[in-house]
């Protein structure tokens, strides 16, 4: 079957997928939390999942183009695109689910680690911001280096660019991924106990990815033969590290093993290797073994309990990826045609023999062998090469800027509430680094080069567009504002007396905590961290600006008006107090323990 | 794990080092040792450590340390990009211990910054070596092994 036919099959079945998964999609959104199945342990379900699987399939474009780009490895320009198409697609449906697994999609920007600027400091210490962070600088860096090697192809000095902003990708591709696996990784979930889950995580998001691309180029009709002999190579440090994981845990999925462990190694025989539909099933097989495998590790009850199974909401979110991937994908593919297949490309099988041989010939140190020869007896201050100034210079712009970030968080008054560390905030230091350094390394470029005349009046009026939006944004989270009050009333507390704790372990705790220390879940895994109820913040507070503060809300607090009466918020006060009280001899009773 | 053990990790991993990466060895050899490697790892993690549940915590990331130990020693042997992958190789190390270290953090474990500091400062002092002699090869694994063994 013909490359083109294929792809019009797919985009077929794209659509197929796509509508009733739209439903499900308008359901999942409308009906919040309730509409998919929640695990009973882990309380997260499919978007979830499909969450860890497409975050892990975006990283094929730049861990492929980047990394190879960076290292001296090469690779044909057409895959290096369609792998980079593929990393946007997939990226653009993995920041879907994070937000409809939030219920309440309207607040999103409440997970902007902006310090205190709206009055309520964010929870740095939960892995899901640190997330936010990394996945929204990704996301921007892709879009430039995909964009970059766009305009390459119209303005050579462009090329220029792709490696500096490569080797600046490079980390952060692995950064994200990183930071993914301690969402689970650093919760109290026995089944995702493990310090190895950052490599894990990146093992597995590298495999996917290959398998993707390698999927993605059966349906253009030619083959890397490279990606397949890397592909099969991460499957055995994989299959390892599940065996590992079973040493440790017991823990072991079954379909993945076969699917994404056994069924790869047929890449070893020759006729299966070379026949395209082999190397399509195989890809195929690895991707469905994945997804199988991040499925029963975000939900560790399901097959177990009964209550854990898939509704008809699950399986429209799922189907609605696909298609939207689909669709999305193959739709760009169609509009970059002239950018994805030229006359530069190599076509036919990279099998990366000439690597080697390119190697060899460039000798050790490649890119700098001839200007030392040019300058054996001359001396270059460091500042003046074309590497500083493209490289480490922005990297340094990058490092003041997290040192000037950190600085202006560290005074922030939120930390005199918040106990927080160096390991809380440094998962997000990485990804500013790179944010920073980018935009000058893009800005000086163009600005040297006199480069803004080469961009089209659609594309200035795009980036004066995005400015006018990111300070719009920006102000509008940094005014902040209290939250409004949900819509939805529980009516099973209506009838409820005035008793203090009844209220407080209803309204308050899953928060606050029911002993006033906060519920440790909530610290751990959501965002942001309430205020700690201290005798003396109390005392200085008041009982009627804290009242004031229960019915009105303030910053992330919701508003209680509606659903609280002010008698009921002044003995919450009370009681609050009370629980105060009881934690401080406590904490003195412990301390008298500790002396003794 | 035993001081002894962990000492014996750390041969073990200069004897695995010393299979990688040979000039005529092909791609898949070099990826199977690898995994070999990294599978010989975790048995010795498995029957080394006593307990991995709560005072050895760090056990659950002791093989892919001796991983990246192994990949460090091997650096020294390439032929070619040296510098660069031996770089690499101690960012790999350190990577593994800072993300292990964070994970482990959140269950109370503390976070070994002077082993994190010290192979973030091998990295980084890596990357200003213009020649690496065999003088400075066996320099560096001295400063490797210290590491390993005293951090």
């Amino acid at each position: 079957m013909k490359g083109t036919s294929l792809q019009k099959i797919l985009f077929y079945l794209g659509l197929v997928l796509f509508i009733p998964g739209i439903l499900a999609f308008g359901s999942a959104l409308y009906n919040g939390p309730s509409a998919w199945s929640t695990d009973a342990r882990s309380y997260w379900g499919v978007p979830i999942a499909l969450f860890v699987f497409w975050i892990g399939l975006a990283h094929a474009g730049t861990l492929l183009s980047a990394i190879f780009l960076a290292l001296g490895i090469r690779l044909d320009h057409r895959t290096a695109m369609l792998a980079e198409l593929s990393t946007l697609c997939c990226l653009a449906i993995a920041g879907i689910f994070p937000l409809m697994h939030l219920g309440v999609i309207e607040n999103f920007y409440m997970v902007i680690p902006f310090a205190d600027a709206r009055g309520n400091f964010a929870n740095v210490m939960s892995p899901l911001v640190w997330d936010f962070c990394c996945i929204a600088v990704y996301g921007i860096l892709s879009l430039l280096f995909f964009w970059t090697q766009l305009k390459a192809k119209v303005n050579s000095s462009f090329e220029k660019l792709r490696k500096p902003v490569a080797w600046i990708l490079f980390p952060l591709v692995l950064w994200v991924h990183t930071v993914v696996s301690l969402d689970f990784a650093s919760t109290l979930v026995p089944e995702w106990r493990g310090a190895f889950f950052p490599v894990y995580f990146i093992a597995g998001a590298v495999y996917s990815g290959l398998a993707l691309v390698n999927g993605l180029l059966c349906l253009e009709g030619y083959r890397v033969r490279l990606l397949e002999r890397l592909m099969l190579a991460v499957s055995w440090l994989l299959l390892v590290v599940w065996l590992w994981n079973f040493l440790l845990k017991g823990d072991f999925c079954t379909s993945a093993f076969i699917l994404a462990g056994v069924i790869p190694q047929l890449l070893l025989v020759e006729s299966v290797r070379d026949s395209r539909a082999g190397r399509g099933l195989i890809s195929l097989s690895v991707l469905f073994g994945l997804w199988a495998e991040r499925f029963y590790m975000v939900m560790p009850s399901f097959g177990v309990s009964q209550n854990c199974s898939l509704n008809y909401t699950d399986l429209g979110l799922i189907a609605f990826s696909a298609g939207t991937f689909f669709l999305l994908f193959l739709g760009l593919r169609r509009v970059l045609a002239s950018y994805v297949s030229d006359a530069g490309t190599f076509f036919g099988e990279v099998d990366g023999s000439d690597i080697a041989k390119n190697e060899i010939a460039l000798g050790e140190n490649v890119g700098h062998d001839s200007r030392d020869d040019q300058n054996k007896d001359s001396y270059v201050a460091p500042w003046s090469t074309e590497e500083f100034r493209l490289l480490r210079m922005p990297l340094l712009c990058g490092i003041l800027g997290v040192v000037l970030f950190s600085t202006w968080s560290l005074n922030q008054n939120a930390f005199e509430h918040v106990y927080l560390t160096l390991v809380n905030i440094l998962p997000v230091m990485y990804p500013i680094v790179a944010l920073v350094a980018i935009v000058v390394l893009y800005l000086r470029y163009f600005w040297r080069n006199n480069l803004w005349k080469s961009t089209s009046k659609i594309e200035r009026y795009l980036v004066a567009l995005l400015l006018v939006m990111g300070g719009l944004f920006a102000g509008a989270f940094y005014a902040g504002g209290p939250s409004e009050p949900s819509p939805y009333e529980p009516t099973f507390l209506k009838e409820t007396v005035s008793e203090p704790s009844l209220l407080w372990n209803a309204r308050c705790s899953s928060c606050h905590g029911t002993d006033g220390n906060f519920n440790q879940k909530f610290v751990r895994e959501f965002y942001p961290v309430p205020q700690k109820l201290t005798l003396d913040r109390l005392d200085s507070l008041g009982v009627d600006s804290l009242a004031h503060v229960i019915l009105n809300g303030r910053g992330n607090m919701n508003a209680y008006l509606g659903r609280l009466t002010k008698t009921e918020a002044k003995a919450l006060v009370e009681y609050m107090r009370m629980l105060a009280r009881n934690n401080e001899q406590k904490n003195e009773r412990d301390a008298v323990g500790e002396v003794d | 794990m035993t001081t002894l053990a962990n000492a014996l990790a750390c041969v073990f991993t200069l004897g695995c080092s010393a299979f990688l990466w040979k000039p005529a060895s092909g791609f898949y050899r070099n990826a199977l040792l690898l995994s070999a490697s990294l599978l010989l790892f975790c048995l010795f993690a498995f029957f080394g450590v006593d307990d991995f549940s709560s005072a050895n915590m760090n056990g659950e990331l002791y093989p892919f340390r001796m991983m990246a130990l192994c990949l460090c020693f091997s650096t020294t042997a390439l032929p070619k990009y040296r510098r660069r992958y031996l770089v690499l190789a101690q960012i790999l190390w350190c990577w593994i211990e800072l993300f292990g270290g964070i994970t482990l953090y959140y269950r109370g474990v503390d976070v070994a910054w002077t082993r994190i500091a010290a192979i973030a400062g091998m990295a980084v002092c890596s990357t200003l070596l213009s020649r690496i002699s065999k003088e400075m090869e066996f320099c560096l694994m001295v400063f490797w092994i210290a590491i390993w063994i005293f951090f």
